[in-house]
């Protein structure tokens, strides 16, 4: 069975490879999601939040790809 | 019709602007916009200031094609090979952007490299051309804008030059007479104080890059060269000798000092005097009266019935007095030189001490952040096909990444708007309006229009960015050559490429270390007060046997630490998110920040004080009482360096006070054994230096104890992305 085919992102006429829009995505949500943390105050139970940060950017980005670059 | 200042300057930059794209699209120059670049970046305020600049800009991209060549020579076949030779030069620059001089010529060689191998690196058999194209094209920018700034309206920085060292002196005279009320306890200047020490510090900065500039381009000014730059010495000396001055305050409210020095009143009149003739020689008059013989001694038989500690005191504040009178002298004197009226004091050469590699954390720091952006840049460009501007990218990550850890402080979020606009009406221009253009008439009109919009909008300091941004985006978005192409997948490309590359430079502020102002803040103070620690642990060395050489380099590096910590903490403070200062206002992290500034100066003036006298007899006698109470200072710095919140001023007051009462009990006895005459002056004086430093430290470690307790660190220290 073929799992979902990752396709190229036409924006303006420029293409664009799936694991940078993927990618993109990711770091949008997770800038998204650091704000909201710092603004609950929830970081703080982070113990190194840039590790954190980094580790949200590989998932976000594995669940963009996955789910809509990958559909 | 008279023309402000601010539009004279943007029309000069932008007809040097068009002229350069003139003589390079004449030349069927490739890349004429390398020209364009260098007339953006090398407009300065004055003919001087801009040809310091381009001096700059030219060495460092000749260095840099040099050293981009033998890269591309050496290792154009394996990229794993290239990446890891030109990192070390462009970290190398980096680290020496930081530096006290010549920091342009350093960022140029940095980001030169990188743009210069990208562009070459996949086609090495032009490589020679490019770099040649690049340095030809940075010449001719620098050539024309050079020309076009001497010959309209010239501004010489010589008159600028004469302003800020008048407003210099009178802003030092101004402290001067700030601190004589402190000094007789008029407590209601000290805020006052506070403003004028913050503008004396930012006219000693632009009287520095003036004095270069105008060296450059006023002979008037270069041939007395030697001389201003005794006087610039003179005045930076006079400068830290007041506030050593202002420092032994504290210590001495409570005395009468115009009975312990007799000759106080006609010592501070006469300093007063010879800071309002210099003033007087700057605007161009003949001073009315020359520098006097000053009598200032400390009457013994008053300094006889005080304390130890007090006669510390009167002892380091004398000192300090004396410093100040010499330097108003020397002052004086260069200037006098300079002026003609009189003799120029003999220059002195002093020893200078060996110099030795200090290695500034901070800047490493920056250092490591470029080698994240450049890395990621790099690493992205060859593992994601069809990543936008390809190894375009990665020169621009490079130059893009070197401003931003260049000034560390600025939020990236700054960068957005300038961006955008910039982005956004330069694409405008290159889909609608060029096309319609068939000349370089239309074309010329074109960019000197636009030059001219961008200096003219962007015309103030702090809005350097928007000008730099918009001239940039401008000046690569129109892409003009002589085989001009419109194709809006180059502008959707571009527009690509800084939209993927400022979410990434948004990224070093998180990873690997945080960047955010308040965490930068808690660091800083934390390796402040290990080197508090470290300095206090040397002075007490047992005997005051001599130190290894390794012992030597670590404590050279924590003075450097106490030294420039307080001015980098100034910088970032004012950066902080008030939400994270939970309930402490801005006013209270300033007071803090002065607070640490003093803390410094005494921790400067212990480590100087505790040099000389080891072997004195009473120093070895109270070792045992000196040695509790550093113990007690270095357990205090300790907790301060693990948790800023340890701080309380009751605690710390009550233990140093004991500490320092039971000193005072131990000199009276060891000196009823001895008599004090033992010492001699020359003894009597430094151990009182001593002593008097020893208080100091205390008195300013309580007194940081007391601003510490108005923030809430729990909440400052709290976890945050």
């Amino acid at each position: 069975m073929i799992g979902p085919v990752p396709h190229e992102y036409a924006i303006g006429g420029v293409y664009l490879p799936p694991m940078l829009v993927a990618a993109v995505l990711g770091l949008i949500a997770v800038l998204v999601t650091v704000r909201l943390l710092n603004r609950f105050r929830w970081s703080r139970y982070f113990a190194y939040p840039p590790l954190v940060f980094v580790s949200l950017i590989v998932i976000y980005t594995l669940v963009a790809g996955t789910f809509i670059i990958g559909t | 019709m008279i023309l402000s200042r601010k539009a004279k300057e943007a029309i000069k930059t932008a007809l040097a602007m068009t002229i350069a794209y003139g003589i390079a699209l004449s030349m069927d120059w490739d890349r004429p916009y390398w020209a364009g670049f260098a007339v953006a970046f090398v407009s300065q305020a004055t003919v001087g200031l801009s040809v310091n600049r381009a001096a700059l800009r030219m060495l460092g991209t000749v260095l840099a094609a040099i050293v981009a060549l033998s890269l591309i020579a050496g290792f154009a076949q394996d990229r794993w090979l290239f990446i890891l030779f030109m990192l070390p030069f462009v970290c190398f620059c980096c680290y020496m952007m930081g530096g006290p001089k010549y920091q342009y010529f350093w960022q140029v060689s940095g980001f030169v490299v990188i743009i210069v191998c990208f562009d070459s690196g996949p086609d090495p058999v032009n490589a020679f051309d490019t770099a040649v194209l690049r340095v030809q094209e940075t010449g001719l920018g620098i050539l024309v804008y050079s020309l076009v700034a001497l010959f309209i309206w010239p501004v010489h920085s010589r008159s600028q030059f004469e302003t800020v060292a008048r407003d210099l002196a009178a802003t030092q005279h101004q402290l001067f007479a700030a601190y004589r009320s402190l000094m007789s306890g008029e407590e209601g200047k000290a805020k006052e104080a506070l403003q004028i020490r913050a503008q004396q510090a930012q006219q000693q900065a632009r009287f520095g890059q003036l004095l270069n500039a105008a060296i450059s381009d006023s002979y008037e000014v270069r041939e007395l060269q030697q001389p201003w730059r005794q006087y610039q010495g003179s005045v930076q000396k006079l400068a830290t000798v007041m506030e050593r001055w202002h420092d032994s305050f504290a210590e001495i409210r409570t005395m009468d000092l115009t009975r312990l020095l007799p000759g106080l009143p006609a010592y501070l009149d006469e300093i007063d005097n010879r800071l309002e003739q210099i003033g007087l020689m700057l605007a161009g008059e003949a001073p009315q009266r020359r520098p006097g013989p000053v009598e200032l001694t400390i009457d013994n038989k008053v300094a006889g019935i005080l304390s130890h500690f007090d006669r510390a005191a009167i002892a380091v504040l004398y000192r300090r007095m004396q410093a100040l009178e010499e330097i108003t002298r020397v002052a004086f004197g260069a200037l006098s030189g300079i002026r003609g009226y009189g003799q120029a004091p003999p220059i002195a050469e002093s020893a200078r001490p060996r110099p030795r590699f200090l290695p500034d954390p901070d800047r490493l720091a920056c250092v490591a952040r470029f080698l994240i952006i450049v890395l990621a840049a790099y690493l992205a460009f060859i593992y994601v096909e069809g990543w936008p501007g390809g190894p375009g990218f990665v020169g621009m990550a490079g130059a893009l990444g070197m401003a931003l850890v260049n000034a560390p402080q600025l939020p990236i979020s700054k960068i957005y708007a300038p961006v955008t606009v910039s982005a956004l009406s330069a694409g405008v221009l290159y889909i609608f309006v060029m096309p319609q253009l068939a000349t370089f008439l239309g074309l010329g009109a074109l960019i000197f229009a636009v030059t001219f919009v961008i200096c003219y909008s962007f015309a103030e300091p702090q809005q350097m960015l928007g000008r730099a941004f918009g001239l940039a985006l401008f000046v690569v978005i129109a892409s003009i050559s002589n085989d001009q192409t419109y194709n809006f997948l180059s502008l959707a490309t571009t527009v690509m490429m800084f939209a993927v590359m400022i979410p990434m430079l948004a990224l070093t502020v998180y990873f690997p270390i945080s960047w955010r102002p308040e965490r930068v803040f808690l660091r800083q103070l934390g390796r402040f007060f290990r080197s508090c620690d470290f300095l206090i642990s040397i002075v007490d060395r047992p005997g005051g046997g001599s130190i290894s050489r390794r012992d030597r380099w670590r404590k050279a590096f924590h003075l450097q630490e106490v030294a420039t910590l307080p001015n980098k903490l100034g910088t970032w403070a004012p950066r902080i998110d008030p939400a994270a200062l939970a309930g402490a206002t801005p006013e209270d992290v300033r007071n803090l920040v002065a607070g640490l500034g003093e803390l410094s100066l005494r921790m400067q003036a212990m480590v100087e004080a505790s040099e000389p006298v080891k072997s004195e007899a009473l120093v070895q006698a109270l070792e045992g009482d000196m040695r509790s109470w550093s113990a007690s200072v270095q357990g205090a710095f300790q907790h301060l360096s693990d948790n800023p919140a340890a701080a309380t001023a009751i605690t710390f007051r009550s233990r140093l006070t004991e500490i320092m009462d039971g000193l005072e009990q131990r000199i009276e006895d060891v000196l009823d054994r001895s008599s004090e005459n033992q010492m001699g002056p020359v003894g009597a004086e430094t151990f009182y230096s001593l002593l008097g430093a020893y208080r100091g430290v205390s008195e300013a470690l309580v007194s940081y104890a007391g601003l510490t307790e108005r923030i809430n660190w729990d909440a400052w220290r709290e976890e945050r992305f």
